[in-house]
């Protein structure tokens, strides 16, 4: 306030000179701390360590563990918790019959296992397809693979979806029937699991392959 | 005899008339299917739409042969879901540019009548409000996300 004051002011030619030289002074100092808020601000960034959430990536602290629950894979094998054990997951939900949403996520997928890695790394992609009406092991079995080979596609009861949905926060409901089709809505976050079957993060959307595989990244390196 | 001639005349006179009611300053752009997995039943198509004129027009239905329907979507997210809303219409303003794109505003392609690999190519028939009729060629292709670069 002072400094827009000043020309107002009616002062003697020296204290005036000392005013000059104070607020030079207080600018430079201004300055200085800026600077060093800067670089201190951009450590903390850069710093993988200190920063664990990016923008749009929500860490759970601590990590909550996810209950029981038994799905079927696209082989019409069992998909249960024990099997998002030993390995970090990222699951979506979706279903087939999904023009835009589900098939743009799964390709952000397919390049987030071409930035991280799959079984190799520990790392693997699960699609939890919420319209076990129309989606059977051998619908997911036929769509999975374009994306990619690894991809693990699941569904399941209505009951049990909704066991692994609700631990996870996750939505799911199907629209109301017209000329013969449905749509379902769903949430559009990635979840992040932990090797230890307990949801870790969460991604909200829109969705980045390098930021979901920078995320993992971050939270190994803790 | 002169009845008839007149009433041919009429008609001639009337042609112009018609097509000038049917015009539109609507143009597409950029029309795209995205390529589904083999046996998909659902594919997606999207495409720029700008009105290089002062009067408002409306997308209100798109035909193909090489579906069984179409329909004018939108993916609407809200709190962190998303939805398939159905549109009657697609309203595309004066000087405006309507962008229908991954995420957002699309063509809902039911049941393809043949299998469609990246390379086809559809036929889209974008019906308007004003009568007008745009046909598109709009080729099937790979979607990237963007993120990983190909060499």
């Amino acid at each position: 306030m002072w400094i827009a004051r000043y020309p107002h002011q009616n002062t003697t030619g020296t204290s005036r000179m000392t005013r000059k030289a104070l607020i030079s002074i207080s600018l430079v100092a201004a300055l200085g701390i800026i600077l060093v808020l800067g670089y201190l601000a951009g450590r903390t960034f850069r710093d993988p360590a200190r920063a664990t959430t990016l923008a749009g990536m929500t860490v759970l602290e601590p990590a909550s563990p996810l209950p029981e629950f038994r799905l079927h894979d696209q082989n019409n094998r069992v998909f249960d918790r024990a099997r998002l054990q030993g390995k970090w997951s990222y699951v979506f939900f979706g279903y087939t019959h999904c023009p835009d949403i589900c098939p743009t996520t799964l390709v952000v997928l397919r390049d987030v296992q071409k930035i991280a890695g799959g079984k190799e790394q520990g790392i693997q992609y699960i699609f939890v397809s919420v319209d076990p009406g129309r989606d059977k092991a051998a619908t997911l079995k036929n769509y999975l693979p374009y994306f990619h080979p690894e991809f693990i596609g699941a569904t399941g009861g209505q009951g049990e979806l909704m066991r692994l949905t609700r631990a996870l926060g996750a939505y799911y409901e199907s629209g109301e029937a017209r000329g013969g089709s449905y749509e379902v809505h769903h949430s559009v976050a990635i979840f992040l699991i932990d090797p230890e079957a307990r949801l870790r993060a969460l991604f909200a959307g829109p969705h980045d392959a390098a930021r979901l595989a920078q995320g993992l990244q971050r939270l190994k390196g803790d | 005899m002169a009845c008839r001639k007149r009433i041919a005349v009429g008609v001639l006179l009337m042609l112009p008339c018609l097509f000038a009611f049917a015009d539109t300053t609507v143009v597409v752009r950029d029309a795209w299917v995205r390529e589904a997995p083999p046996g998909a039943p659902v594919l997606a198509a999207y495409f720029t739409l700008e009105n290089q004129g002062s009067k408002a027009d409306r997308l209100v239905a798109v035909l193909s042969p090489d579906f069984a329907k179409t329909e004018i979507h939108a993916t609407e997210i809200r709190a962190g879901v998303a939805r398939m809303i159905a549109l009657d219409a697609l309203s595309v303003p004066p000087h405006a540019i309507v962008r229908l794109a991954p995420g957002g505003q699309h063509l809902m392609l039911h049941h393809p009548r043949r299998a469609l690999a990246a390379g086809a190519s559809i036929k889209l028939e974008l019906r308007f409000d004003s009568g007008a009729r745009l046909t598109v060629v709009a080729p099937v292709r790979r979607a990237e996300s963007g993120a990983v670069h190909h060499h």
